[in-house]
């Protein structure tokens, strides 16, 4: 079951490589070169990336002092 | 087998619960702070000239926040070296650096202050445009949380003085310390962006 799963995403991720293509999401903006829609790329993809930063952070916190105080109480 | 007492359970717990929800409470933190970072990426890389030219004239104080940013990081040193010294019981030492980092906190918001005053009256304002608006909220928000930090502060230095801390019992000084030393490492990007970009 896990074997088809990765398979899949394996296959899914190969076709997606091999077909970039840019896709126009901001309604206000005439084309991707202009300054307001680098500008909303820019913030879409930071705001995109703070989700992952903050729950990575608060999760490897709680992991390493989990794994620090088992340590501590074997030795 | 001995039974652990609840002190030994407790004392054995990877992580408070007081601390957990500083971080939760500081995850949220981060995502308020990006989306106004977010809104100000929008704004700077949207218009050609930042200033834009109905604030060409405007210069914001640099050197002054500069030097407000170096009383920060202080604080930020001050309140480190707090939670330290409490761990060693030397609660004298914990007392009068914490007594320092509300002080150098509040240096911090008056300086701010004063700066606010003088650019209002060169005719910055929250309804002035997208550069006073983005400005205020975005900096207004740091001063906030620099505010709330302040408040929080000056309660944990009544507990001090009240002696409810020492080196087995300090999660009041740790969890205002882990909320200052955000409060203070959130400055200087916002500093950079804000008055650089």
């Amino acid at each position: 079951m896990i074997r088809h799963i990765v398979l899949w995403i394996l296959v899914i991720g190969l076709v997606i490589s091999f077909l970039p293509q840019s896709l126009e999401a901001c309604p206000a903006c005439k084309d991707l070169n202009e300054p307001i829609a680098r500008g909303f790329n820019w913030s879409v993809l930071f705001m995109m990336s703070m989700p992952f930063t903050v729950f990575g952070i608060i999760g490897g916190s709680v992991f390493y002092l989990y794994r620090r105080t088992n340590r501590n109480l074997k030795t | 087998m001995m039974a652990q007492t609840e002190f030994e359970m407790t004392d054995n717990r990877p992580l408070s619960n007081a601390k957990l929800a500083v971080l939760i409470l500081l995850g949220s933190e981060t995502m308020l702070f990006s989306g106004l970072i977010g809104a100000f990426l929008v704004f700077r890389m949207g218009n050609v000239t930042w200033p834009p030219l109905s604030h060409a004239d405007i210069e914001l104080p640099r050197i002054v926040t500069g030097f407000n940013t170096l009383l920060l990081i202080i604080s930020g040193y001050t309140i480190f070296r707090a939670l330290r010294s409490i761990q060693l019981d030397r609660v004298k030492l914990c007392q009068n650096l914490l007594i320092l980092t509300g002080t150098l906190g509040l240096a911090f918001l008056i300086i701010q202050g004063s700066e606010w005053v003088q650019l209002i009256g060169k005719g910055l304002t929250l309804q002035s445009g997208v550069y006073g608006a983005i400005f205020y909220v975005l900096i207004g928000c740091h001063a906030i949380h620099v505010l709330g930090a302040v408040i929080w502060l000056a309660i944990v230095i009544g507990m001090a003085f009240s002696g409810r801390f020492s080196s087995d019992s300090h999660i009041g000084v740790e969890t205002c310390t882990i909320y200052w030393i955000y409060v203070v490492a959130l400055w200087p990007i916002l500093y950079f962006l804000v008055y650089f970009a």
